[in-house]
């Protein structure tokens, strides 16, 4: 054996020692290069919306006479200092986003189609919560009566006709739609926006179902997974101890088996709205997550330190650079 | 390389560590990991701008969907033959289970590990490590058990309408609680705290150890790094089972040139992996 030493000694030092400072500066090389676009790339996002704001309206395709009417209302609301006026229960924003407006669903249509009765001039003024909630429905009714007789019948539209606290901050259609910015629903986009939508009084619920399968693929973009109101209904919105609920015992099969035809009784009983680390889990899921969350913590903390002091101690007898091969 | 030592070529000896059939595992695991953690760690980590980045790269959610699904096929495979072989190693070739040479740990690791904190204090010499360090046991077995865990929970997620024909909906959610979590384990464990480090940044291996690969290692390294199975190997005088002329120059180069390609993809991967994971704490 001996003998052979030498020559392993040579084939050792090949192997390691030479390569050592060559591979360091690649590595070196390669980080610097993840850095330098991971920078890149964040500058351009913090940009993107910048550009996206100042983009004007083109009103040509506007059809003529409520695009004059619509004009003039703008001449006025569209001035950021209008400022604001008080009414009996707070006060209200008279400022329209011009360009917002005519990107909306409703861009084409004349201010006074919601706003009957009023007309460019120096008009009459209504400073009055109450009117202006009861015209928010009544308004959409007009045009979107389905929606309205939908929403009349579920528990938001009961709640809010009652006059009751909880009525008080029931949804009525502008508190979900916006009122001078409506969306189209069935992109991508406003799929993605709905969590949100609800999440403004139903925050728990949302964070629950952000961590579902559902939830994560929706965020990043998978069109197909169910948002909130896959499952429980838009406008038909019961509590699922309602019979009539797309939730309830004997509707929820079906509605999983909107888009997963397969499933079975037992597929539906999955816990939608659950947080693992919360006690009002399910014990085993809550010992599982538990167990996981210490067991990383001690794991990554004793890899850590073993790792660090492992490296202290080659650094201090030079087994890196210094002696080659850390003999 | 000098050119002297092109002359002594067939003087050359070098240690074989890993046969064929454990570096071809190797592969598997190391393909299909990479490939579960990219397609896997963007749903966990959803609202990071990077996940966003790596799924529209894969074609979208369900598109990496089903290139998880692919890799976990591969990563099946490894856990198949790994299985295989260790059932043909305990009962097919009654292999000794409790042995220096095994894989299974022991009382040594124990006091190795003691050895190693005292080491690296100054407070005595660095343990004369056997054939399998406590570190590359825990990362063998850790690896093998985890893919048991990871593997049924993601095979009850890939099938959850069958899984649910038989179990209760908890099911689900406990196999995502456990899927997800074992995921991120393993992660750390294998990009940042031991794996990597055990084969990259420790100095004895430092940048990258071409062992798993080329199957071998310089009989000088080998002495070093595993002094107790060299011992016992030269008492029992079974050193000649392991020891064999090193390859031709050629395919020394080919495994140099491996080692150094998956080194900087493994790199890669390991810092995409942590800036996804990093991103959402600060921005
Ligand atoms: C789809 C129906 C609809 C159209 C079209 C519409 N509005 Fe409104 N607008 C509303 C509703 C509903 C409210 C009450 C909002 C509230 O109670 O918060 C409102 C409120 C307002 C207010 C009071 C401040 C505020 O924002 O709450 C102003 C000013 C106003 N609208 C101006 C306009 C102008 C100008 C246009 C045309 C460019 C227009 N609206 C078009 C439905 C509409
Ligand atoms: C000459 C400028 C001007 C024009 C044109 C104008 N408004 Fe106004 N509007 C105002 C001012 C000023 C107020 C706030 C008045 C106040 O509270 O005393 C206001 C208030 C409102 C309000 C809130 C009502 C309230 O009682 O608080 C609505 C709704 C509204 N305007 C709609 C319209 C619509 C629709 C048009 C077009 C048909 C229009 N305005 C055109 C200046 C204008
Ligand atoms: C004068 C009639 C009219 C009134 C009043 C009206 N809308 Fe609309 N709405 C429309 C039209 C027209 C569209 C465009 C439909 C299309 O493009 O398919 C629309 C589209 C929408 C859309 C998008 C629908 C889709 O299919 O994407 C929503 C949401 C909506 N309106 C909500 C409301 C709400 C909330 C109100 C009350 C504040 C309201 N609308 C008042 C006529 C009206
Ligand atoms: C609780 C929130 C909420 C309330 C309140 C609400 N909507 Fe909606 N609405 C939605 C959501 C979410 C969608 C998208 C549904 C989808 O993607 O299937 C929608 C869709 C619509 C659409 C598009 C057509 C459709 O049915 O999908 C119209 C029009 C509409 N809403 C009008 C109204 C009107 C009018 C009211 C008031 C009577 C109202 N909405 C109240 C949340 C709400
Ligand atoms: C403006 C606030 C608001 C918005 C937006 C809103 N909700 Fe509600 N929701 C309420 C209130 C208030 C109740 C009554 C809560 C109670 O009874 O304690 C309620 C009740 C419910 C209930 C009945 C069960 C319960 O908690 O009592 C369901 C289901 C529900 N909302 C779903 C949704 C969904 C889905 C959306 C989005 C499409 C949504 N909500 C948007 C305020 C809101
Ligand atoms: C995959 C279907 C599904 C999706 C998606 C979903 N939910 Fe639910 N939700 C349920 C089921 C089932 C229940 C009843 C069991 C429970 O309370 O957890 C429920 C319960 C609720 C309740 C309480 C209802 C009651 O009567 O007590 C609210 C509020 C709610 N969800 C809001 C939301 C919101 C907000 C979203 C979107 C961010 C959402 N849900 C998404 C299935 C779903
Ligand atoms: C709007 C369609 C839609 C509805 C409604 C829906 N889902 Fe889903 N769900 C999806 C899609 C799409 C996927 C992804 C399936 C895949 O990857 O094969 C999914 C996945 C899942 C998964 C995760 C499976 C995995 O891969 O981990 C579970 C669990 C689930 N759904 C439960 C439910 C339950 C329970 C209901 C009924 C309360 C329901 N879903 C209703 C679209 C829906
Ligand atoms: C070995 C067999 C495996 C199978 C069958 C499997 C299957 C699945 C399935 C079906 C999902 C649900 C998401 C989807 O439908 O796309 C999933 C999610 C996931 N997988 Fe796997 N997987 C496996 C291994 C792994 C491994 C080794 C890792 C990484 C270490 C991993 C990481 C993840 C992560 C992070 C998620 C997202 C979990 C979450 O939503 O938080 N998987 N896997």
């Amino acid at each position: 054996m001996g003998g052979d030493l030498n020559s392993a000694r040579q084939l050792a030092k090949e192997f390691t020692c030479s390569k050592r400072a060559a591979a360091a500066a690649v590595l070196a090389i390669v980080l610097a290069i993840v850095l330098a676009s991971a920078a890149l790339a964040a500058s351009t996002t913090t940009l993107l919306p910048a550009t996206t704001n100042t983009t004007a309206p083109s009103g040509s395709d506007q059809a003529a006479g409520s695009e004059d009417l619509t004009t003039r209302c703008l001449t006025c609301h569209s001035q950021e200092y209008l400022g604001t006026v008080q009414d009996d229960k707070g006060t209200q924003n008279l400022y329209i986003d011009s360009a917002a407006y005519h990107d909306s669903a409703h861009g084409l249509l004349p201010c006074n189609a919601c706003h009957t009765g009023f007309s460019h001039d120096p008009h009459k003024m209504v400073n009055n919560a109450e009117f202006f909630r009861q015209t928010a429905n009544e308004a959409c009714r007009n045009c979107h009566d389905d929606q309205f007789e939908m929403y009349k019948q579920s528990y938001h539209g009961t709640l809010s006709r009652g006059g009751t606290a909880a009525g008080e901050k029931a949804p009525i259609c502008i508190d979900c739609h916006g009122t001078h910015a409506i969306q189209k629903v069935g992109t991508l986009e406003y799929k993605q926006s709905i969590s949100d939508v609800c999440g403004k009084c139903h925050g728990g619920r949302e964070a629950t179902f952000l961590d579902t399968y559902h939830g994560k693929a929706i965020t990043l973009g998978r069109e197909s997974a169910a948002t909130c109101v896959d499952c429980h209904g838009a406008h038909s919105i019961l509590p699922v101890s309602n019979p009539q609920s797309t939730l309830s015992e004997a509707n929820i099969l079906p509605t999983c088996q909107k888009c997963h035809p397969d499933a079975s009784k037992g597929f539906s009983t999955f816990l939608v709205h659950v947080k693992p680390t919360s006690t009002k889990a399910p014990l085993i899921v809550f010992a599982v997550a538990v167990f996981y969350l210490l067991m990383i913590i001690a794991v990554f903390a004793f890899g850590g330190i073993h790792t660090l002091l492992y490296i202290y101690r080659g650094l201090k007898d030079g087994m890196y650079f210094g002696k080659g091969g850390g003999h | 390389m000098s050119a002297g030592t092109d002359a002594k070529e067939g003087m050359r000896l070098v240690y074989h560590r890993f046969s064929p059939f454990h570096r071809f595992n190797h592969y598997l695991v190391m393909i299909s990991f990479f490939g579960l953690v990219l397609t896997g760690l963007p749903l966990k980590f959803k609202t990071s701008y990077w996940s966003q980045v790596l799924m529209d790269a894969f074609g979208g959610v369900a598109a990496a969907g089903f290139a998880h699904r692919a890799f976990a096929v591969v990563n099946i495979l490894y856990f198949i033959l790994e299985g295989s072989y260790m059932a043909y190693f305990v009962l097919g070739r009654k292999g000794p289970i409790f042995s220096d040479d095994s894989i299974v740990p022991g009382l040594k690791d124990w006091q190795d590990m003691k050895g190693m904190f005292r080491w690296f204090f100054g407070k005595g010499p660095k343990p004369l490590l056997n054939r399998f360090t406590y570190w590359e046991k825990f990362d063998y077995w850790a690896l093998f058990a985890g893919t048991v865990l990871i593997g049924g929970s993601g095979l009850m997620m890939w099938f959850p309408e069958a899984t649910t024909r038989v179990l209760p909906g908890i099911t689900l959610n406990l196999a995502l609680v456990l899927h997800s979590n074992e995921a991120f384990l393993a992660t750390g464990v294998i990009f940042i705290f031991v794996h990597f480090f055990s084969a990259h940044g420790r100095p004895e291996s430092f940048p990258a150890d071409e062992v798993i690969f080329s199957g071998y290692l310089p009989v000088e390294h080998y002495i070093h790094e595993r002094p107790l199975e060299y011992e016992n190997r030269l008492k029992a005088g079974t050193l000649d089972q392991v020891v064999r002329p090193a390859p031709s120059k050629a395919k020394r180069r080919m495994f140099g040139w491996v080692t150094g390609i998956v080194t900087v993809f493994a790199f890669l991967v390991a810092s995409y992996t942590l800036l996804l994971i990093i991103w959402p704490l600060f921005f």
